[in-house]
């Protein structure tokens, strides 16, 4: 489940009003979720909550649901 | 390559991502007097439909012959193989290959030979630019001119046995497939190869492997000098050091002076020499660069008068209200000549604006299959760049463009594609559409601006439509940034007929400029 805090983060950082965002949702699905804008959206999360992700971690994530895992642990961490 | 019968003069498209074979690959086809054709590998944004399009495009024009791929396209690339009429021979994935091939004598003979065949008039690559509608000019390099260009290039840069190139540069671009491999390749010199994909997610990569290998040259479009300095955080910097590096080369879009003066600043406490800041002028059709700047030299700043600039002359102001910030690409390397001419292809004079002309030790064999197009910008062996520029104490600058080209982030995209993405959308009118480039001071480069004509008033229709365009352009992997709908008979026509991109691409910045309320 994708928590409607790092929903509303990631629309920000895109700059959109709504789109539906799951677990499943690659970034090449939501409009202006570009490779150049890519680094806006994890820099704002990390911003947002603020945590650090490492070199290795930002490179694993192939979806949103990871980066909400990713979110969770380092928030528990 | 020999055994799975791919033969002298085919051009051979490569699609493989970021991967140490990839290079010995390339260097097989070449060896066998084959072409090879880096191509992009498509990324998940793009519709299958479109980038099977784009590759059909090539094929008829360039007459494709074999695919070599990733098991992974298969699905997307087997039906245009297997399509009737298709001059694809095949389809191959030499990742899977087995690497512990074993060859006799005979064989060995077989390939010596055929490596002895090839002439340095014989073409070496084929550099075939991205798009969709298929006005993707193939560019023809023969041996000779890789090999011109790779000695007055490593000249004019000063390339050295210490030298260590570093880049994450896609190699289907001039700049990552000359400057980044075929020149340190000519010189047996190391070059680090970072992925593309990976550095535009995390872009302290490049620094981390500079750091590490003390790389020394590294060319980059100007987009990334603003990403590196506004992206890359403190932690990501420790023990980073820039001080192997003798020259970071700006190229392939418009220099921008905040950019080099954002990464000095960002970067000085690194280790990062504000001499190493360099800058080129280059393109595909001259195999690469035309001019650079001197190593170990800044690029000179001109500060010119706007209003002389709009009348097409170069005066120095002291006014920086009403000037401009020029900066230079450096002297022409051995091999090039320029002029500046006007519009009738007359030589201009020094103080004026115009556009430039190349003559070089490197030109390309043309547009493959395209005399046409060739025959527009080649002319009594001067290339016509479509560039326009101007010459000041025997240096080139270089400030803007005849054609309609958008260059976002050191890529070449055709306003035609995103018009034509765009004109199929519901609620567009259809052919009422001009997409062009509008500059970004925050990311240090252009990004792409579509007007288009709707019936459609209501605000929430509105919206849903620009979504709807958004979405057009994704289809193509294009990032359509900014949408003005405007009502119809809005866009202003050229005197053939068509919306002109220049025109209302001037009316919309100048309605901005007076704040006038946009949709």
């Amino acid at each position: 489940m994708i928590s409607d805090e790092l929903k509303k983060v990631i629309l920000e950082a895109l700059k959109l009003d709504d789109f539906d965002i799951k677990d499943e949702t690659v970034a090449s699905q939501v409009p202006g979720w570009d490779s150049l804008s890519h680094i806006n959206v994890i820099l704002a999360v990390e911003k947002h909550f603020n945590i650090r992700f490492n070199n290795r971690e930002v490179l694993r994530l192939k979806n949103v649901g990871d980066l909400q895992r990713l979110v969770t642990s380092k928030l528990q961490g | 390559m020999h055994q799975h019968g791919i033969k002298r003069g085919e051009v051979c498209a490569l699609i493989i991502r970021h991967n140490p074979d990839f290079y010995p690959l390339y260097m097989a086809i070449s060896s066998l007097g084959a072409i090879p054709a880096v191509l992009a590998y498509p990324n998940p944004r793009l519709h299958p439909d479109k980038f099977r399009q784009g590759i059909e495009g090539m094929s008829h024009r360039s007459g494709l012959d074999w695919i070599l791929t990733e098991k992974e396209l298969d699905p997307i690339i087997r039906p245009l193989v297997e399509k009737e009429g298709s001059t694809i021979k095949g389809i191959h994935f030499p990742l899977e290959w087995n690497k512990a091939l074993t060859a006799d004598d005979t064989f060995l003979n077989e390939i010596k030979e055929l490596h002895q065949g090839i002439k340095n008039t014989d073409p070496l690559l084929l550099q075939h630019s991205s798009g969709t509608t298929g006005l993707q000019k193939p560019v023809l390099l023969s041996h000779r001119a890789v090999l011109n260009h790779v000695e007055n290039y490593a000249e004019a840069i000063h390339l050295n046995e210490n030298d260590k190139v570093v880049s994450w540069l896609p190699l289907y671009h001039d700049m990552g497939l000359i400057a980044a491999f075929h020149l340190p390749l000519a010189f047996g010199i190391p070059s680090v190869q970072v992925d593309p994909f990976e550095w535009v997610m995390v872009p302290s990569l490049l620094f981390e492997a500079i750091s590490k290998e003390k790389g020394t040259v590294s060319w980059l479009p100007n987009f990334s000098y603003n990403m590196m300095a506004d992206k890359i955080q403190d932690d990501e910097l420790e023990n980073i050091s820039l001080e192997s590096v003798r020259m970071f080369i700006n190229c392939s879009e418009p220099v921008r002076k905040e950019s080099h003066k954002k990464f000095h600043d960002r970067f000085e406490q690194y280790g990062l020499k504000p001499n190493s800041l360099s800058a080129c002028y280059a393109m595909a059709e001259t195999t690469y660069g035309v001019t650079q700047v001197e190593p170990g030299t800044e690029p000179s700043l001109l500060i010119v008068d706007r209003q002389e600039m709009s009348k097409g002359k170069i005066k120095i102001s002291d006014d920086h209200e009403v000037s401009r910030a020029c900066i230079s690409s450096g002297k022409t390397i051995k091999g090039c000549e320029i002029k500046i001419v006007d519009e009738n292809r007359n030589e201009v004079s020094d103080d004026s604006i115009g556009e430039i002309a190349i003559k070089s030790a490197s030109m390309f064999d043309g547009y493959r299959n395209y005399p046409e197009k060739t025959a527009e910008v080649l002319q009594d062996g001067w290339y016509y760049s479509g560039d326009y520029g101007f010459k000041y104490n025997g240096e080139y600058y270089i400030i803007g463009r005849k054609k309609d080209i958008i260059i976002v982030t050191g890529n070449n995209v055709y306003p035609e594609d995103v018009e034509e993405a765009v004109s199929k959308v519901e609620d567009v009118i259809p052919g009422r559409v001009v997409a062009f480039g509008e500059e970004d001071p925050e990311i240090g480069s252009e990004q792409i601006s579509v007007i288009a004509e709707t019936n459609l008033l209501n605000e929430d229709e509105q919206k849903k439509l620009k979504m709807a365009i958004v979405k057009a352009g994704m289809d193509i992997d294009i990032t359509i940034r900014k949408i003005y709908l405007v009502p119809p008979r809005w866009l202003i026509k050229s005197s053939a007929g068509k919306p002109s991109r220049k025109a209302n691409r001037e009316r919309i910045i100048d309605l901005k400029e007076n704040k006038v309320e946009l949709k």
